[in-house]
């Protein structure tokens, strides 16, 4: 029964390209009951998994892991089959300064965005027609993101169109397919193509990140200042 | 009611001149006792409402009414400050208004109708009350019902002032009210907590100038968030990082035209990213046009013009500031030139006779011969704004004046009335817009080019730019290759201090003050020594992340003097009366606050609470109260207990924090921490 149990969640697993552990996958099995119906095991098998950190829960093999050699910054450009599994350990929006990032957390933490308190500081020139929207509240980016795989590796990737889940709003540790992707100077071009977020998060890393945002975007701005 | 003999009262001198003279034929005019300014004028004339009646035209000067505390409240030894919220308020004439109050209750006396002629607001509203009172103390049939009567008019001008004479309606009471409640509040709120503040940070100043130590630290609702708007802007520009960043700039050479395509990008912060994106651009080494689209566009022509509008362009045009300029246009409606300046209202009623005043135009001056094209053919229906304030039209010429007549200031604020009116009743300028995006490696860039078919309107209105962009054909699928690709680098600038034109529309948007009384904020703050204006530098920046290559100011230390100045204002002191660097300046203002101002900013502030003083929220809640009184929604007792409810809870709590504030001005004013 139990084996398979372990066949049937292997199998459900894989299909989604993720390769748990044998360790794994025993400590998961302990943790039901018998009498829990396969699809709601299957379930929480997955999203139990989604929810780790895959450099210690997931098997390592060739094709699912980055290439050792994937960070040389002489090679121009390669291109890496995959299917990697990797999760999201940071992302940065680049295509605004650190500093209007910092002020726009400003306005929050004053509590400008609830009803009633809103200091209006943008106000709209009259224009030829053609409206400039108010800033947005989610912004476009582009996003650079911090990418891991299960062995470990850091790689830094480019989200070149935009992808949908994408974005400084994410929670970290959420896990991504990649697939036929670019890496270019040991950057992983990211397209919607080639891009499958299949989701989950690391719940620490997540609320560290989260705390800690305002800081490191000063601590950032003050470096690239004086690199400057 | 038989009425023979009509008191008529306007706000101004001057107004009361005009109207006597558009409506009697022949006007005697008398002095008044112990006031050189007020006059009396009398005529006969013929109301259909009331037949022939002998009538005396007669002005005050503002306000007629004082407010004050009883006497026993009158040194700030005598009670708390908060006593001050319940103490009673004794109304009286002023001294200097005894001549003209006895004056009217003199003519009073005789008079079977008082009619009203003050300037057609809410204060003029206000004072239109307080001679009805002064007036009924010699008649009381003028107090009562049917015995005041109010003329409506939003210009001087002769068959308006006429219409309006024989058209009379009753005066506004929930407006008066409104006012009072005003007056009230400023006066509790204002004195209470002027005198705590001072008090709070005598022992602070005391240290050093005795002089200084005496000096008031005043409060007034509308001045702490106004003060609120400038401190904030001048700590994010005293706290700004510049950051560097990155660009692809391309640049194409066809038909002997240098097309510069810009980055869909724009730029990136981002140096590794941006070498990767430009490397695999240059090894595409073509680009491919992705779509041209040829399109007409227009550049619309002004909306009609307020109060606010006309400061803010006198600011950026005229380079004046927003006191002058309303002083100004108040000038030119008195001698009849333009219509009421204080005026929120962008739309023109339809019934309105546009072309007639456009044709008035068309006598002489630099417009004749554009206003005389424009009645002929190409006369085009103003746009509409959103708002009315139903009591007057939009800001316009209303005759015609030959311009050697005015002063020079005059002359720059009636031309630009006068442009902007006719631009309004111009077409939009047309043009074509060419749009090309081309696909370079991964990357978008874009160019446009622009024709313009017709000026219309920016022909007389020289204060709008729009500059033909000359742009060669190009085909959907051309392929070419770049003349040039460029990875250009760049560093963010800071924002500018606040401007004059952007603090008005900061308070207009966040509700603190009214079109008449904006400016004059302002003015009471720089008076007050919160803050300093000085001359805009040429090069001043605008947005976070413009390109600039200019050095950060250099973060010096906050000095010692008292109500020193802040870095800036001191380093603006040291250039040629604060011109930047290549001495060029803009004719706009911008605003530092003192070490004073940034001292009251901050201390409230890190007293934290909710119903922070230079936050605007208190204000826009008084203001929106007024106007509901206006709109009959609520009376001025409760508005007047809410509010004095509200400060008096940020009384208590200013109270219990009193070392959060003398901190804040031992650290800016004295430098002390850093």
């Amino acid at each position: 029964m139990a084996a398979t149990m372990a066949a049937e969640l292997t199998q459900h697993l894989n299909a989604r390209h993720l390769y748990p552990t044998a360790s794994w996958l025993q400590t998961f099995l302990s943790t039901t009951r018998p009498i829990t119906p396969l699809p709601a095991i299957k379930q929480t098998a997955l999203f139990r998994l989604l929810a780790s950190d895959i450099t210690t829960t997931l098997k390592q093999p060739a094709a699912s892991v980055f290439p050792s050699d994937v960070l040389k910054g002489t090679i121009k450009s390669r291109i890496v089959t995959g299917p990697v599994v990797c999760q999201v350990l940071d992302i940065e929006d680049i295509g605004h300064s650190r500093w209007s990032q910092v002020e726009s957390i400003e306005a929050k933490e004053r509590g400008e965005t609830t009803k009633g308190r809103e200091i209006v500081r943008v106000v709209e020139q009259e224009n030829e027609g053609t409206a400039d929207a108010a800033s947005p509240v989610q912004s476009k980016g582009p996003f650079k993101l911090l990418l891991q795989d299960a062995k470990g590796l850091k790689i830094y990737a480019f989200d070149l169109r935009g992808i949908d889940g994408l974005s400084t709003n994410m929670a970290m540790g959420v896990k991504l397919v990649l697939r036929n992707v670019d890496v270019r100077r040991g950057v992983v071009m990211l397209e919607p193509g080639c891009v499958q977020v299949v989701g989950g998060k690391l719940d620490a890393l997540d609320k560290a990140w989260k705390q800690g945002r305002k800081e490191r975007l000063m601590a950032a701005a003050r470096t690239v200042n004086t690199l400057a | 009611m038989v009425v023979r003999t009509v008191l008529c009262v306007a706000e101004k001198p001057s107004i009361a001149k005009a109207i006597a003279n558009h409506l009697g034929d022949q006007v005697t005019t008398h002095n008044i006792q112990s006031n050189p300014y007020v006059k009396n004028y009398e005529f006969d004339y013929t109301f259909p409402q009331w037949g022939h009646c002998s009538v005396t035209m007669t002005s005050v000067l503002g306000h007629l009414l004082s407010h004050e505390f009883e006497s026993r409240y009158k040194s700030w030894t005598s009670c708390d400050p908060s006593a001050l919220f319940d103490a009673r308020i004794e109304v009286f004439v002023g001294s200097n208004g005894k001549p003209i109050a006895d004056n009217i209750k003199r003519h009073a006396r005789r008079a079977d109708v008082l009619y009203i002629w003050t300037d057609c607001d809410r204060e003029g509203e206000h004072i239109g009350t307080e001679i009805r009172s002064v007036a009924a103390q010699s008649n009381q049939t003028l107090g009562r019902a049917g015995g005041t009567v109010r003329a409506h008019f939003s210009n001087i001008e002769r068959a308006h002032i006429i219409h309006a004479a024989q058209h009379p309606t009753d005066l506004d009471e929930a407006q008066a009210d409104a006012v009072a409640s005003r007056i009230e509040l400023d006066l509790r709120v204002g004195a209470s907590f002027t005198r705590h503040l001072t008090l709070s940070l005598r022992p602070v100043l005391h240290r050093g100038n005795l002089s200084e130590a005496s000096r008031l630290i005043s409060y007034g609702s509308c001045q702490f968030p106004t003060l609120g708007f400038i401190v904030e802007r001048y700590l994010r520009v005293r706290n700004f990082i510049s950051e560097p960043f990155w660009g692809i700039k391309l640049m194409y050479q066809k038909a002997g035209i240098s097309v510069n395509f810009s980055w869909a990008r724009k730029h990136l912060f981002d140096r590794m990213i941006a070498v990767i994106l430009y490397e695999w651009c240059l090894t595409s080494q073509t680009a491919q046009v992705q779509k041209v689209k040829t399109k007409p566009t227009s550049k619309w022509k002004p909306l009609p013009l307020t109060t606010l509008e006309l400061q803010k362009c006198g600011s950026r045009f005229l380079g004046m500031d927003s006191q002058k300029v309303l002083q100004l246009a108040e000038k030119l409606y008195q001698k009849g030139w333009i219509s009421y300046p204080r005026t929120e209202t962008d739309q023109f009623d339809q019934a309105m006779d546009l072309r007639g005043l456009v044709q008035k135009q068309a006598q002489g001056g630099r417009w004749a011969s554009y206003a005389a094209a424009l009645v002929e053919g190409g006369f085009s229906w103003p746009r509409n704004g959103h708002n009315n304030d139903k009591a007057h039209p939009p800001i316009h010429p209303v005759n015609f004046v030959n311009p050697t007549m005015l002063s020079h200031e005059e002359q720059c604020v009636h031309e630009f009335v006068v442009r902007r009116f006719l631009a309004c009743c111009s077409k939009d300028a047309q043009g074509s817009k060419t749009d090309i995006s081309i696909l370079y490696g991964p990357e978008i860039f874009n160019a446009s080019g622009l024709v313009i078919l017709e000026r219309n309107y920016l022909d007389v209105y020289v204060y709008d730019r729009w500059g033909n962009q000359e742009l060669p054909p190009f085909i959907e699928g051309e392929v070419f290759e770049p003349t040039e690709a460029i990875l250009s680098e760049g560093k963010t600038s800071p924002p500018g201090y606040l401007t004059e034109p952007d603090l008005l529309a900061l308070m207009d948007a966040n509700g603190i003050g009214t079109d008449a009384t904006m400016a004059d904020h302002i003015v009471t703050i720089i008076h007050r020594q919160y803050v300093e204006a000085k001359a805009q530098p040429r090069q001043a920046r605008h947005g976070n992340d413009e390109e600039g290559s200019e050095e950060l100011p250099t973060q010096a230390i906050v000095g010692n003097s008292r109500r020193g100045r802040t870095t800036a204002a001191r380093r603006g002191a040291g250039r040629n009366s604060g011109a930047g660097r290549g001495g060029a300046v803009t004719g706009v203002r911008e605003f530092i606050p003192t070490t004073l101002g940034v001292a009251l900013v901050e201390g409230h502030e890190n007293m934290g609470f909710e119903t922070n003083l230079t936050k605007p929220f208190l204000r826009k809640e008084m203001e929106l109260k007024m106007k509901a009184i206006c709109n009959g929604q609520t009376t001025k007792a409760r508005v007047v207990n809410e509010t004095i409810e509200q400060y008096r809870g940020v009384y208590t709590r200013m109270q219990q924090h009193p070392d959060v504030l003398r901190r804040a001005a031992r650290k800016y004013v004295f430098g002390e921490v850093n």
